[in-house]
């Protein structure tokens, strides 16, 4: 129930500085567009206020009690999961450093592994075919222009894709 | 009639034959990678049509984009990952009827409508077109406002067991709808300096993040739990429908298919939102059958399918008949015309009628060989399907990743997605509803919009939504969908 308070405070944080930051939006030069630009926003946010007192308050009466492993570093299971996000924050982060192709390895295999995967010879031909295949599909075929990285590296993906 | 056979004999060469194969099944190739839409489809389709037969060129784009419109659905139901926007809802029930073991059956649910969806608009295209093209000129703001209500109406079905949270959801993803420049007066809403919040929060973005990662972390706690076995020995492969199950759902592949070619007559709409209203019809109509919808209730797929379909034969209305797009791609076709040296209009339908029955003629066939490509894209993902969870598991985020970021090829997109993998988690987890959020953050715009300039007209007044006779039409059946639900247990609390 505790989690879901704290969550359910910072949703409620959120609107009240989305209704504050419409206020504070210019009104138009037409008459008669009553709402204006913070109509819409400032109504919602109150609704979605509203709503979420009476969720809130249900949840004290019903003290449920629900298990989210993300938050609970003691079980193997949060341990993996928090592993997982940690390993995609660091792939999202070191997309435009290191360039696709090198990233999209080391997240494919680190990330299987964090899961449970020991398979290893597999898991690097994995790796290393599933970047191949993404990077003829969507950098030389259709032309998405994948992130490079910095330095030697981006000159050297553009004798790739 | 005279022009139908010289339609056929032009439609009938064996290049234009191996173009629509071709076309069909790029089409669902792109359509199932998130990522890449019908529209980038028909793209890169465009160079190859310069040198051309007109119809044959306007054949093989045709084509793509009834391929395009069915492929979303795969990645859809296989890793609820949707790979085009038209095929949201299509995820509502095809990935949980998936995880019920009954992946072929979703597959063959969403060709078949689609391919029924297709071969109804197309005919209706051929015998209405320059009618239901004027029509659709009559829809103004109050119309469009209407139509985003409907849409909204979906929320009763596919928000999570807690109505509350669902309304809750859908009101959140209405306030992140209005981030960026406000499109009336241009006034920058909560973008706090930051350019790529000008345009908004694309709602790809969100989806793949609340859907697909949010489904990645939900799956990779539970792993260690699991039996995996049956995983790597199931074989996909379409089932299709019986044509007696066909006639036990005749209502909602009619009904969808209708939807679809309506809305995507109308300009501006689109298949996406053809798609949820459909949806939103259907599960308000049949709310008691089991499984529930957004439990893997085969109407959940057969509406929104149906209608994405048909939305492609619509969106060809106008731009044929008036020289208006129905839709981004449609607006691709049209530039294609163009560079063919065919203005839409209509002086196109009167000069070259063999264009319209070649178009007729191409969808037909393009929606009899999605039976045909759908098996073979699905086989191709199977294989995928196949993989030991750590690797699939990775693997859907890699495609997600690489669909949010080649939206704009913008790096913001990619961030959005990793911030409402979390959101998505978070929700599933509380028993809120992304589903739910992603339906207010779709239509957030349009409902907006459409009220505020109606009031604009009505010079400060908000009158025209009722004395519009089909606005207030649309108006009531919507507020009534809303409320149907809950008046429905009032009535029955009473009787008790």
């Amino acid at each position: 129930m505790v989690i879901e308070l704290v969550f359910n405070i910072i949703l409620g944080a959120g609107l009240i500085f989305f209704m504050v930051e419409s206020m504070g939006l210019p009104a138009g030069e037409n008459p008669n567009d009553i709402f204006g630009a913070s109509g819409f926003p400032e109504i919602l946010s109150i609704l979605a206020l509203i709503v979420l007192i009476f969720i809130t308050v249900t949840v004290v009466r019903e003290k449920r009690k629900i298990n989210i492993p993300m938050f609970n570093l003691r079980s193997a299971d949060g341990r993996k999961l928090v592993i997982n996000v940690l390993l995609l924050a660091g792939y999202v982060a070191l997309l435009n450093v290191l360039g696709f192709c090198i990233t999209t390895v080391l997240y494919l295999f680190s990330g299987a592994v964090a899961i449970g995967y020991r398979k290893w010879v597999t898991l690097t031909i994995f790796s290393i075919v599933t970047t191949a295949v993404l990077v003829v599909v969507f950098g030389s075929v259709f032309y998405v222009p994948l992130p490079r990285g910095v330095g030697m590296l981006r000159e050297l993906s553009y004798m790739i894709y | 009639m005279d022009i139908l056979f010289q339609s056929l004999a032009a439609f009938l060469q064996p290049l234009t034959l191996l173009l629509i194969v071709i076309g069909t099944l790029f089409g669902m190739v792109c359509g199932s990678l998130p990522g890449l839409s019908s529209s980038m489809a028909i793209i890169l389709c465009l160079p190859f049509t310069y040198s051309m037969d007109p119809i044959a060129a306007i054949v093989l784009m045709v084509a793509v984009y009834v391929g395009g419109a069915t492929g979303g659905s795969i990645s859809a139901i296989l890793l609820k990952t949707p790979g085009t926007p038209e095929a949201v809802a299509t995820t509502f029930d095809g990935y949980p009827m998936a995880q019920n073991g009954l992946t072929g059956q979703a597959l063959g649910l969403a060709v078949t409508a689609s391919s029924f969806g297709t071969i109804f608009s197309a005919v209706i295209m051929l015998l209405a077109a320059p009618l239901l093209a004027v029509a659709a000129l009559s829809f103004q703001s109050a119309e469009y406002f209407g139509l985003g209500l409907i849409g909204l109406c979906c929320i009763t079905s596919i928000g999570s067991k807690n109505q509350l949270k669902a309304v809750f959801s859908v009101l959140v993803g209405l306030i992140l709808s209005t981030i960026g420049l406000d499109s009336i007066n241009g006034v920058e809403r909560f973008a706090f300096g930051q350019p790529f919040l000008l345009n908004g929060i694309n709602y790809i973005s969100v989806m793949i993040g609340a859907f697909a990662v949010g489904e990645v972390y939900k799956n990779i706690e539970e792993y260690s739990h699991r039996d995996t076995s049956m995983r790597s020995s199931q074989k996909v492969s379409i089932k299709l429908m019986k044509f007696r199950e066909m006639v036990k759902m005749w209502d909602t592949f009619i009904k969808g298919s209708l939807i679809g070619t309506v809305i995507g007559i109308i300009p501006a709409a689109g298949g996406s939102i053809a798609s949820l209203i459909a949806y939103g019809e259907a599960s308000g109509r049949h709310k008691e059958e089991t499984p529930k919808f957004g439990e893997g209730n085969p109407r959940g797929i057969i509406a929104p399918e149906a209608a994405n379909n048909a939305a492609v034969g619509g969106s060809m209305v106008p731009t044929m008949v008036l020289g208006i797009p129905g839709s981004p791609v449609a607006a691709v076709i049209m530039a294609a015309f163009m560079i063919i040296g065919l203005t839409p209009g209509p002086l196109l339908i009167r000069d070259q009628p063999l264009m319209l029955n070649a178009i007729f003629l191409g969808l037909i066939a393009a929606a009899l060989l999605l039976f045909v490509g759908g098996r073979f894209v699905t086989s191709q993902f199977g294989h995928i399907l196949k993989l030991p969870y750590p690797m699939l598991g990775t693997l859907v985020i890699v495609l997600g990743l690489v669909g949010a970021y080649s939206l704009k090829n913008s790096f913001y997109d990619v961030l959005i997605m990793f911030l409402f993998g979390f959101i998505g988690y978070l929700f599933d987890k509380f028993k809120y509803s992304s589903a739910a959020l992603i339906l207010g953050l779709i239509l957030g715009d349009l409902i907006e919009n459409s009220l505020r300039k109606q009031i604009i007209i009505g010079n400060g007044s908000a009158m025209g939504l009722v004395t519009r006779p089909i606005a207030f039409t649309i108006i009531i059946i919507a507020v009534v969908t809303l409320l149907w639900p809950s008046m429905k247990k009032i009535v029955s609390r009473r009787n008790r």
